[in-house]
C-alpha cells in the first residue's frame, strides 16, 4: 500500500507522473546520501569529536522542584586530583548574560535565565554548579563532593493549579504571577454563534508532557584559542547560526569570535533548537582553562534538562447546527512552558490551525502560557498541532454521536473544499491549496469504512471488539514571512540561503547552514541544485551546518527547510547555470544559446563532438584564464529566499484497533495516513519523514508519558526503564498513502513534511476506541491512552448508566 | 552517567568468588550478565566497594537433565543465560513453562548476556524467572566458604530486590523437579519485553477421569515478590475446572495480592486485572489439556 497514488484529473492538480516528466530529479527517490557513512559507522556525531588535551564537563543540577540555594562549598570537590575548574552561579552572572530567546511568547517579559541557577531553582534538573575534570567519571565525583544546601520552596506542578489564586510563584521579580503571557485571535461572533447553536460541546482535553528523545543526546566541544580570539563550537543542533546569535550574546562576545559547527545530528525533533545552558558552561570553562572542554548529555540527564513538549489543557467549545454544520469553534487553553522560557517558547501553532480543516468563520482562541516547576517545554515535532487536533477531532466524534451521524459524512459535511482555497481561516492564516476531502475518502476506502460502519459491534472470537477511528488535518509547514514572525518578536528570518562554489574538479561544493539532523536536506538540495543545473546528482556535494562556511541562514525546523530552500537553490543555480554556460560556450566557440549542461560537461545542444568538461569550464573561471573579457573570473553563487507564504499540508488517517471490553486492553491493527505535501522532491525520503513522525505520534498517543508526582514534584519517568517509547516491534502495521496537489506559494509546489506523522494518531485512536465500545458509551478526553485509561473510561460510562438508572 | 571507582576481581572458581565476598562482608556484588547492575553503577544508584566477575568461573553454567520418573530432576547452572534457556532442547522438553517464560524477557541483547541466577537474586517483583521457578518448585543452590545450602523457592525472598542471601553467599545452581504435565502463561506489558504489569503461571495435572489437582497458580509483579494463589489453588483442586470452578477460584486470588501502583499501572487496575488474567489462563490450561487428551486418544486408536 505504500506507493504515491495516483491523483485523478483535477484542476489545480498534477500527478507525479507528469511532474517527473518536468523534472528529471525532483520526484525520484534517489538513496539518501548521508546513508553511505552512517550506515558505515562514519557518522560523526559531537561525541565522535576529539581533540588533544580535551577535558569533560559535568553538571550538578537541583534535585528540588523549586528551591533556595542558601550555599555552595566546592572546596572538597576541588582538591579531587584531576579536578580542573568549578562553576557556580556567581561567577556565571559575573562573566555572561541570561540565555536569550529566539521565539519569544509575545508579550512576555525576558526572564534572567543564567546558565547556572542563581538564588533559585525552578526546576528538577537545573544546572547549579559545573565541573570540568580529566575524565567524566570523575567530574561527577567531584559533583558528589559539592556540597550545597538547599531549603525546598512550596512547588506547583500542574498548569491549571499554578494560575489560581495563591500558587507559589516562580518569577516574582519578574511576573506577578504564573501567566507568562497570554494572547489570542478571533473571527467574527462566536459567542453569538454558540448562544444560538442547536448544540453545543464542550470539552477539557488533557495533552500530557513528553520528551522529543533523540537518539543523539545534545551534546557540545567548546575549543577557545585567545591568541586567534576564536571560540569554536561542536554541537548538535537543528540550527547553528542561531546558536552562534545566542553565543554571542551569552559570552558577550562578537559573532566573529564564533565558529558553530554540526556535522552529523542524530535527531532534534524541535528539541535542538538554541542554546542550552551546557552550551554557555562549557564555553566559559574552555575560556578560562585554554583547554577544549566536552560535555556529552546523558540519558538521566536528557529526561531532565532538555526541553520537553506538547503538555497543555485546551479547553474547545464546538458548536453546530442540527444538521451539523459547524458554526463555531472557541478553544481557550493553557500550555505548561515549565520552570523558565525556553529558545522556542512552548507551542504556539495550536492558535494557527486550531479549526483544522473545517468551513468556520465565527471562532477564538486564547493561549495562556503558565510556569510550573518543572523541565521547560520547548518546540516539539507538531509544535501545537497534534494538540489542538486531538482536541477538535475528538469532539467532532462527540457531535457525529450526539447528532446520531456517521463521523464521516459529518466531517464531509463541514470541510473546505479546494475551490474554497486561498481561505482565510479564524486565525489569520492562510490555507493555500488542497483538497482535503479526497485524503478523508481514501482513508475511509483504505479500511473498508463504509462495510465496517454497518456492521454491529460485537466480539470477535478472541472477546476484542473492533473499531475504526478519523482525523483529518491541516499542518502549517514553513512561516508566513519575515513580516509575520517581526509581528511576534521572533529573533530568526523566514528565509533559507545556499552557496554554490565550482571547483576544479568540475564538481560543485553546496554550501548551507542546514545541518543534517536526519531529514535528508543533503539528498533533496543536492537534487534540486542538479535539476535547475542539469549535472549529475553526484556532480554536487553538500556542506552542512558549518557557520564558518554557510551563508546565515535560520535552521532546520517548522517544516520549513525546503520551503524556503527549494527557492534558494533555484536563485543560486540560475545564474550559476548561466554563468557556466558562457564561459563553456566561449571555450567551445559557440553561441550560450547553443550550450547545454549535461552530466559533466557542457556542450552543444545538437553537435555531440562540441564538448567541453566542467572540470575544465571551472577551471576557467577560476583561474580567470580562457574566459571573455567582459567576464569576472570565479564562480560562486548565494541566494537567500522567503516564500511568500506558509504552504498547509493536509491529510487524513484512520486508525483501526481491536478492543478487550473486559479489561481494556487493544491493539492498533492498522493505522492508514492518507497526506499531501505537494511536490514530493524524493518520495522516499517523504515516507520515512512521515513514517518516522507517526511512530513519535503513537508514542504519545499510547504510552509515552513524563508524569511527576503530585505531592513531592519529582519526575517519575525519568528514565528509559519507566518511560514508554515505542520499539520497532510495538509499531503497528501503517499504511501511507499520498495524494501531490502542488501548493501555489513554493518553488516546485513542495509542502513540509517532517511533522505531519506526529499529528492525527491521538485523535484517530481516540475514536475507533469510541467507535468500538459505542454500546458502552466511552469518552476520551486525554492522551496517553492506556489500557488503564480504556478500562476507566469504561467503568466511567458504567457508572454514569448506573447513576442516570437510579 | 559513569560509575563511580570500583576494583574488579576475576573469580576463577566459586571457592575464590565466596572467599572474596567474605572479605568484603557486603560492599561486593558477583557480576554475571551484569543486566541490571551495571545500569545501577552507572546512574550512581548504587556505590560499590568491588565487582566479582564470575563469567570465567568453569561449571557454572550448563543444563543438565538428571534422573528419571518421578526421580526427575533438570540442574541449570546459575550462569546460564536466557538464550541458552531459549535454545536448549533439554529446557524445551524437560521446562517447557520456563521456556514459554523466557522469551518474554527483554529484548535480543538482554537475553544473549542476562543469566537465570542474576535474574532470581536480583528479584525483580515482575520479573519472569523468579516467577517460574517458583510456580515449577525449584530449588536454589548457594555456597559459601560456610558450606551449601538449597532454598525453596517459595522461601527465596525476604521483599522486593531482597533474595534471602547472607553477603557471602552465591547461587550456584537451579534445580527443578519432574515438570507439572499442563501449563499456561500470560502475561501484560506496556510494550514487548518491557517489566509486566501483571503476569500469570499456572499449571496442573489432570487424571484420565478429568479431575484436577496439583494445581499451581504464580502471580507476578502484584506484590513485592512472585507470590502463590493458595486459596484458588485449593479450590481447584479435585475439580473439573468448569467455567464456575474457574472464576470462584480467581475471585480468591485478589486475597494473595499487594499490587503496587507505578508509571505502569495503578494498584487498583492490577487488582481488576489479576482474577480476569488468573481465569484466561485457567482456561488455556483446561484447553490445552484436552487438546494434549485428544491426541493421546487418537493415538490410542491408532
Amino acid at each position: 500500500m505504500n506507493e504515491f497514488v495516483e491523483a485523478p484529473a483535477a484542476p489545480k492538480e498534477t500527478t507525479r507522473q507528469e511532474e517527473s516528466l518536468k523534472h528529471r530529479l525532483i520526484g525520484t527517490s534517489v538513496p539518501r546520501t548521508e546513508d553511505e557513512r552512517l550506515l558505515r559507522g562514519d557518522g560523526r556525531f559531537t561525541d565522535d569529536v576529539q581533540f588533544a588535551h580535551q577535558l569533560e564537563m559535568a553538571v550538578g543540577r537541583c534535585p528540588f522542584p523549586h528551591a533556595r540555594i542558601l550555599s555552595i562549598d566546592v572546596s572538597r570537590a576541588l582538591e579531587l586530583e584531576g579536578v580542573k575548574h568549578v562553576l557556580t552561579g556567581e561567577q556565571v552572572r559575573e562573566q555572561s548574560a541570561p540565555l536569550t530567546v529566539l521565539r519569544p511568547v509575545p508579550g512576555a517579559p525576558q526572564l534572567p535565565y543564567y546558565a547556572l541557577a542563581q538564588d533559585k531553582a525552578t526546576y528538577e534538573g537545573q544546572p547549579v554548579v559545573s565541573v570540568v575534570a580529566v575524565s567524566r567519571a570523575l567530574a561527577e565525583d567531584a559533583i558528589e563532593l559539592i556540597e550545597i544546601e538547599y531549603e525546598p520552596l512550596p512547588h506547583v506542578s500542574d498548569a491549571i493549579a499554578a494560575l489560581e489564586e495563591g500558587a507559589p510563584l516562580l518569577h516574582p521579580q519578574s511576573l506577578a504571577s504564573n501567566l507568562l503571557a497570554s494572547n489570542g485571535d478571533r473571527a467574527g461572533e462566536p459567542e453569538a454563534r454558540i448562544e444560538a447553536a442547536d448544540v453545543v460541546l464542550r470539552s477539557r482535553m488533557r495533552i500530557g508532557r513528553v520528551t522529543p528523545l533523540p537518539m543523539e543526546t545534545r551534546g557540545v566541544v567548546a575549543v577557545w584559542r585567545p591568541g586567534a580570539r576564536e571560540l569554536s563550537i561542536h554541537t548538535s543542533t537543528q540550527v547553528p547560526h542561531l546558536v552562534r546569535k545566542q553565543l554571542a550574546e551569552s559570552l558577550r562576545i562578537g559573532e566573529e569570535c564564533i565558529r558553530v559547527s554540526a556535522s552529523d545530528v542524530g535527531g532534534g525533533f524541535g528539541m535542538k533548537l538554541g542554546v542550552y545552558p551546557e552550551d554557555v558552561l562549557a564555553s566559559l570553562h574552555a575560556m578560562a582553562l585554554r583547554r577544549p572542554v566536552k560535555w556529552i548529555e546523558d540519558r538521566m540527564e536528557h529526561f531532565r534538562a532538555s526541553t520537553h513538549g506538547r503538555e497543555s489543557i485546551h479547553d474547545y467549545c464546538l458548536a453546530a447546527d442540527a444538521e451539523g454544520r459547524f458554526v463555531a469553534m472557541t478553544n481557550t487553553y493553557t500550555t505548561d512552558i515549565g520552570g523558565w522560557n525556553s529558545p522556542f517558547g512552548s507551542s504556539q501553532l495550536s492558535s494557527v490551525i486550531f479549526t483544522g480543516p473545517y468551513r468556520v468563520a465565527d471562532a477564538a482562541v486564547e493561549r495562556r502560557v503558565a510556569m510550573t516547576n518543572k523541565t521547560p517545554v520547548g518546540a516539539y515535532r507538531g509544535y501545537g498541532q497534534p494538540e489542538v487536533n486531538f482536541a477538535l477531532e475528538v469532539l467532532v466524534d462527540r457531535l457525529a454521536r450526539k447528532l446520531g451521524k456517521d463521523p464521516l459524512a459529518l466531517r464531509e459535511l463541514n470541510m473546505l473544499r479546494p475551490e474554497d482555497l486561498p481561505w482565510t481561516v479564524p486565525s489569520g492564516a492562510v490555507y493555500d491549496s488542497g483538497d482535503y476531502l479526497r485524503t478523508l475518502r481514501m482513508a475511509a476506502e483504505a479500511v473498508d469504512y463504509a462495510a465496517h460502519r454497518a456492521s454491529p459491534r460485537v466480539p470477535r472470537p478472541d472477546g476484542r471488539i473492533l473499531g475504526i477511528g478519523l482525523s483529518s488535518f491541516v499542518e502549517r509547514t514553513g512561516y508566513a514571512s519575515a513580516r509575520f514572525l517581526a509581528n511576534r518578536g521572533s529573533k530568526f528570518g523566514a528565509h533559507e540561503s545556499v552557496t554554490l562554489r565550482a571547483n576544479r574538479s568540475g564538481t560543485i561544493d553546496l554550501y548551507t547552514g542546514v545541518s543534517s539532523i536526519g531529514q535528508s536536506s543533503e539528498t533533496a538540495f543536492a537534487q534540486i541544485c542538479a535539476e535547475v543545473l542539469g549535472v549529475d546528482f553526484d556532480a554536487v556535494r553538500v556542506h552542512s551546518g558549518d557557520t564558518a562556511s554557510s551563508p546565515l541562514n535560520t535552521g532546520a525546523f517548522a517544516s520549513r527547510t525546503l520551503i524556503a530552500a527549494a527557492g534558494a537553490l533555484r536563485e543560486a543555480a540560475l545564474p550559476f547555470r548561466d554563468k557556466t554556460l558562457r564561459l563553456g560556450a566561449w571555450a567551445l566557440g559557440i553561441a550560450p544559446e547553443e550550450a547545454v549542461i549535461e552530466g559533466y560537461e557542457v556542450r552543444h545542444r545538437d553537435d555531440a563532438d562540441k564538448r567541453v568538461p566542467l572540470s575544465d569550464v571551472f577551471s576557467r573561471a577560476i583561474l580567470g584564464q580562457g574566459i571573455p573579457h567582459d567576464e569576472t573570473p570565479g564562480l560562486e553563487t548565494t541566494a537567500h529566499f522567503e516564500p511568500p507564504s506558509a504552504a498547509f499540508s493536509f491529510g487524513t488517517a484512520a486508525a483501526v484497533v481491536a478492543v478487550d471490553p473486559e479489561t481494556g486492553e487493544f491493539s492498533v491493527e492498522r493505522f492508514v495516513m492518507v497526506h499531501d505535501c505537494g511536490v514530493a522532491v524524493n518520495p522516499m525520503i517523504v515516507e520515512g519523514q512521515v513514517r518516522g513522525a507517526l511512530v513519535q505520534g503513537l508514542g504519545a498517543a499510547l504510552g509515552e508519558e513524563l508524569r511527576y508526582d503530585a505531592v513531592t514534584g519529582q519526575l517519575l519517568s525519568g528514565s528509559m526503564l519507566d518511560y514508554a517509547v515505542p520499539r520497532a516491534a510495538d509499531v503497528p502495521p501503517i499504511e501511507l498513502l499520498h495524494t501531490e496537489v502542488p501548493s501555489p506559494v513554493t518553488t516546485f509546489g513542495v509542502r513540509g513534511v517532517g511533522e505531519v506523522g506526529t499529528i492525527p494518531p491521538g485523535a484517530a485512536i481516540a475514536n475507533a476506541l469510541c467507535d468500538a465500545l459505542a454500546d458502552y458509551g466511552v469518552e476520551f478526553s486525554a492522551l496517553p491512552i492506556t489500557p488503564e485509561s480504556v478500562w476507566r473510561a469504561l467503568q466511567a460510562a458504567r457508572e454514569s448508566t448506573q447513576g442516570a438508572a437510579a | 552517567m559513569k560509575a563511580a571507582d570500583f576494583l574488579y576481581h576475576r573469580a576463577g572458581s566459586v571457592a575464590e568468588a565466596v572467599t572474596l565476598l567474605d572479605e568484603y562482608a557486603g560492599e561486593a556484588r558477583l557480576l554475571a550478565g551484569g543486566q541490571s547492575l551495571m545500569p545501577m553503577l552507572n546512574m550512581r544508584l548504587w556505590r560499590l566497594g568491588a565487582l566479582i566477575d564470575v563469567n570465567q568461573v568453569p561449571g557454572l553454567d550448563g543444563i543438565e537433565a538428571e534422573g528419571e520418573g518421578d526421580l526427575e530432576e533438570t540442574r541449570i547452572g546459575a550462569l546460564t543465560r536466557y538464550v541458552s534457556l531459549e535454545r536448549s532442547e533439554v529446557v524445551a522438553s524437560r521446562l517447557p513453562l520456563l521456556a514459554e517464560m523466557v522469551r518474554h524477557i527483554g529484548d535480543r541483547q538482554v537475553r544473549n548476556r542476562g543469566t537465570l541466577g542474576g535474574s532470581l537474586v536480583q528479584g525483580d517483583p515482575t520479573a519472569e524467572m523468579p516467577l517460574g521457578c517458583l510456580v515449577l518448585g525449584a530449588r536454589v543452590r548457594v555456597e559459601s566458604g560456610r558450606g551449601s545450602r538449597e532454598i525453596a523457592m517459595g522461601e527465596f525472598y525476604d521483599g522486593s530486590y531482597a533474595a534471602a542471601l547472607e553477603f557471602d553467599e552465591m547461587v550456584t545452581e537451579i534445580r527443578f523437579p519432574r515438570h507439572p504435565s499442563h501449563f499456561a502463561f500470560s502475561e501484560l506489558t506496556r510494550r514487548h519485553g518491557d517489566f509486566c504489569v501483571l503476569s500469570v503461571a499456572v499449571t496442573g495435572e489432570c487424571d484420565s477421569d478429568g479431575c484436577w489437582h496439583d494445581l499451581r497458580i504464580g502471580l507476578g509483579g502484584v506484590s513485592d515478590m512472585p507470590v502463590p494463589a493458595e486459596a484458588a489453588s485449593a479450590r481447584l483442586s479435585g475439580t473439573r475446572l468448569t467455567d464456575d470452578d474457574i472464576r470462584e477460584a480467581a475471585a480468591l486470588t485478589v486475597e494473595d495480592i499487594d499490587p503496587p501502583s507505578d508509571m505502569r499501572a495503578t494498584a487498583e487496575y492490577r487488582t481488576h486485572l489479576v482474577p480476569v488474567h488468573v481465569r484466561r489462563a485457567l482456561q488455556q490450561l483446561r484447553a490445552r489439556a484436552s487438546a494434549t487428551e485428544l491426541l493421546t486418544r487418537t493415538r490410542e486408536n491408532r
